[in-house]
């Protein structure tokens, strides 16, 4: 079917595509062990798949030509999320949102004391630099120009301040 | 995802499902391309290189002479030869070692005709010679290798490209440092072979690096 798909004859694609998605399924749960990334992990599998026909040598076996493809989608699917995992953190609090702003009062004034209190906690120059750019978006140049730190070192007191707001906070949800 | 997100995303890909011309088999493409090479290589050998010091300096010792030179040569074509059979979808893993062997060797009988120089010569046998133009010579003709070998690895577009980056990277690494034994009128010492091995370091790492951009299939 591989072998016909390859010289355009799209009946035989439809059937090759839909023939493999048991397969491919399996190796991905396999690969990733969870079924909530499966879906991608396939759809990304497929898209690949499409897009690297041509590498497919007639009379070779499909199966491990296939299983490669899904397992590479798998791995890219794990170190993504990896990725993400690293860098976000979970804050339950912003998911309570409400159509009445009334009601998103007590969640909203709780992340407000959050924040006041990890900024508190801060150095001075990155309280400053915090406070000024973030909170008060001001641009870096107007912020150099209140605080007398340079551009540079507004940038430096930003990331490092965020970085230890991002420990505080995953240290909080322990 | 359900089934008809499935079959929605298979009706796109059978709607835009051109015909496509299959690949010659990986072997075949990395033959293609280094007998190419091989012509031009040997073309500017004979045209420019400096053969009679290259056999002066191995005077007594051909036998090392050619053995060094093959595994050079060896490394450089398995490593080729490894990247091309590592763009195909389930090639095997093992393609990722085939190389390290020669490249061993390579790296063990050039350390012996150094320390056999460092012998010879006592501490003018640690003297750097010209390895400042060893790695210019290098790191210059692997990126002129590395455009063709890039474009044909390419075709593939690989889906795992970092290691077939890396491993054209140390084939055309090791298939310059094969010309220049060619162009080197002076005896390697350790810091010379050094640097070679910085050479190849900052070439691997250098088409590691160029390896989403220019090989990736998504």
């Amino acid at each position: 079917m591989l072998v016909a798909a390859q010289t355009g004859d799209g009946a035989a694609y439809r059937r090759f595509l839909t023939s493999i998605v048991p397969f491919a399924r399996a190796v991905a749960r396999r690969r990733s062990g969870s079924d909530a990334a499966v879906d991608d992990i396939v759809q990304d599998a497929l898209i690949t798949l499409h897009r690297v026909r041509h590498t497919y040598q007639p009379g070779r076996p499909v199966k491990p030509w296939l299983a490669a493809i899904v397992t590479r989608r798998a791995i890219d699917s794990l170190r993504r999320h990896g990725r993400v995992a690293r860098q976000e953190v979970s804050n339950p609090v912003a998911y309570e949102t409400y159509a009445d702003p009334q009601a998103n009062r007590d969640s909203a004034a709780d992340m407000a004391r959050s924040l006041a209190r990890m900024t508190q906690e801060l150095p001075p120059g990155q309280k400053e630099a915090i406070e000024l750019v973030k909170l008060k978006e001001m641009s870096l140049v107007e912020a150099s120009a209140v605080s007398g730190q340079s551009i540079a070192s507004l940038k430096v007191n930003i990331h490092r301040a965020i970085k230890r707001m991002r420990a505080n906070l995953k240290d909080d949800e322990r | 995802m359900t089934a008809a997100k499935v079959d929605r995303l298979i009706d796109e890909l059978v709607a835009e499902a051109a015909p496509v011309t299959p690949l010659a088999s990986p072997g075949y493409r990395a033959f293609a391309w280094l007998g190419t090479i091989a012509l031009i290589g040997a073309v500017a050998i004979y045209a420019f290189a400096d053969l009679r010091s290259l056999l002066d300096r191995y005077t007594d010792r051909e036998g090392q002479m050619v053995l060094e030179m093959a595994a050079m040569l060896a490394t450089g074509v398995i490593a080729i030869a490894a990247a091309f059979f590592l763009s195909i979808p389930g090639a095997s893993r093992r393609w990722l070692a085939a190389p390290l062997p020669p490249f061993a060797a390579w790296l063990i009988l050039s350390g012996m005709g150094c320390y056999a120089h460092l012998v010879e010569r006592g501490a003018g046998g640690l003297e750097v010679g010209e390895s400042g133009e060893c790695l210019l010579f290098i790191v210059t003709t692997s990126a002129l290798l590395a455009a063709p070998l890039f474009w044909r690895l390419s075709r593939a577009r690989p889906i795992d490209p970092l290691p077939v980056a890396s491993l054209g990277g140390l084939g055309i690494a090791a298939l310059s440092a094969f010309a220049l034994a060619f162009f080197h009128p002076f005896t390697v010492t350790f810091l010379d072979l050094a640097m070679h091995l910085a050479a190849i370091l900052i070439v691997v790492a250098v088409m590691g690096m160029l390896n989403r951009r220019t090989l990736a299939s998504s």
